[in-house]
């Protein structure tokens, strides 16, 4: 669960990155592509793109597999990679949305100061758009991080041996559904609180010194 | 590898066939979900810690656990025991379908009434001064200014709701629900044909998104409609 979450994590920013970055960008055809990838993702279940993602990349895998050596019967994907991805996917749609919004919540009176006191549009960007952009983004980010953490039981309907899927065994041979369900959620719900908390946490710190000066 | 497109237009019945019990999954557990995050607000905003700490309780546990370890627990966990299956909700918790609906409306209620809450509280101060002003009582104020506009603030993020919900009923055909995605399955199962099957089956949900959407822009507008200034 944690490797998935983590893998997922990092997949999720940078689909959503790159699709605000389409968005925000001047040609029109990424701005399609990206509205597109947001209008899809968001429409959708998570469980379908997983599914989707699974085996439609295996049968792709197969064929093309085929063509090299037609004695390969199946090639499928890892049920992690394909259920990283697909939840990644997913997130990183909503994700675009919270980026996008940051990179406009961003004062537009600070580029002008920034831009007066002679900072190259790099140094605008490193030293006054990121410091301003990550608090904008943070509570909504946190959001999207609780979702992948949840998304993340999913996968176990592919087959991924992850928390979900262990317990199912486990109940195989001890016959105690509802005991290991209810463990199942409780370990969800202390990771949950943990990024929670750890949210919390960086928000405090990031309005350290805005909060203050009242 | 070919995209078949006959086997869309095949299978296109069989798969509209589990948008019933779709719209039954969504419609039922909106319901009943609303209902309980009326109640949920209502213990929040009482003022009374007994009533408060429950709630808090409950809303933090269901946000904080996976929705499908919620129907797991409901279908698989309930009837390990014994007197959940002499009790007289064993009709509904015997059958798939009402385990999702339980599962759900529990789900969606505590998301619910977390979007309800931030409604209230954006209420402004100053219009329930004015109430006061007026000689209303608690109730009356609660009746007539706060739910008001706090339906219309809760709205946009209510109809964002709606749609994970929908997206949440997806997750029924894994406790051997037919519904729009059950029934996909079935039929890759069958042809393996995921490609064609599972995007015409995407294409269905966000139609069915785009037309909640609407609605709810449709409904914000009317609720909206004394609210806007001309120009």
């Amino acid at each position: 669960m944690a490797q998935v979450f983590v893998a997922s994590l990092v997949l999720m920013t940078m689909f959503g990155l790159i699709g605000a970055g389409a968005k925000l960008s001047n040609n029109l055809v990424a701005q399609k592509i990206a509205s597109a990838y947001t209008v899809i993702f968001r429409g959708t279940p998570e469980i379908l793109v997983i599914l989707l993602l699974y085996f439609g990349s295996a049968i792709a895998l197969t064929s093309l597999a085929q063509l090299f050596d037609p004695e390969v019967k199946f090639v499928d994907v890892p049920p992690f990679w394909a259920g990283t991805i697909a939840i990644s996917l997913v997130v990183g749609s909503y994700a675009t949305e919270t980026f996008r919004g940051a990179f406009l919540g961003v004062s537009p009176g600070s580029i002008e100061a920034a831009r007066a006191l002679g900072m190259s549009p790099l140094q605008t960007f490193v030293y006054i758009r990121i410091p301003e952009m990550w608090r904008i983004a943070l509570p909504a980010f946190g959001n999207h991080m609780l979702s992948l953490v949840k998304d993340t039981a999913l996968i176990s309907v592919i087959g991924l041996n992850e928390t979900l899927f262990v317990a199912k065994q486990a109940i195989a041979t001890t016959n105690q559904p509802f005991t290991m369900y209810i463990f199942v959620g409780l370990i969800y719900l202390a990771f949950s609180s943990v990024i929670t908390l750890s949210v919390m946490g960086l928000e405090r710190y990031g309005k350290r010194t805005t909060e203050t000066a009242r | 590898m070919s995209f078949d497109v006959g086997l869309i237009i095949e299978s296109l019945p069989m798969m509209l066939s589990g948008i019933g019990i779709t719209l039954k999954l969504l419609v039922v557990s909106a319901v009943l979900g609303l209902l309980l995050a009326i109640v949920l607000l209502l213990m929040r905003i009482s003022g009374k810690w007994y009533l408060n700490w429950p709630a808090q309780a409950y809303i933090y546990v269901f946000r904080g656990t996976p929705i499908l370890v919620q129907i797991f627990i409901v279908y698989y966990g309930f009837p390990q025991f014994e007197f959940i299956r002499d009790s007289i909700l064993w009709p509904i918790l015997r059958e798939p379908t009402g385990c999702a609906i339980v599962a759900l409306s529990l789900n969606t209620g505590a998301y619910v009434s977390e979007i309800l809450r931030g409604g209230v509280k954006g209420v402004s101060k100053g219009l329930l001064e004015a109430g006061s002003a007026l000689g209303m009582s608690a109730r009356q104020k609660f009746i007539y200014i706060t739910t008001p506009i706090a339906v219309r603030l809760a709205l946009p993020a209510y109809s964002n709701d709606v749609v994970s919900l929908l997206k949440s009923t997806a997750l029924a055909s894994t406790i051997t629900i037919a519904d729009m995605t059950g029934i996909a399955r079935t039929i890759v199962a069958e042809t393996y044909a995921p490609y064609e099957i599972f995007i015409s089956m995407a294409m269905i949900y966000i139609a069915f998104t785009w037309v909640l959407q609407r609605t709810f822009g449709v409904i914000e507008r009317y609720l909206g409609r004394y609210t806007k200034r001309e120009a």
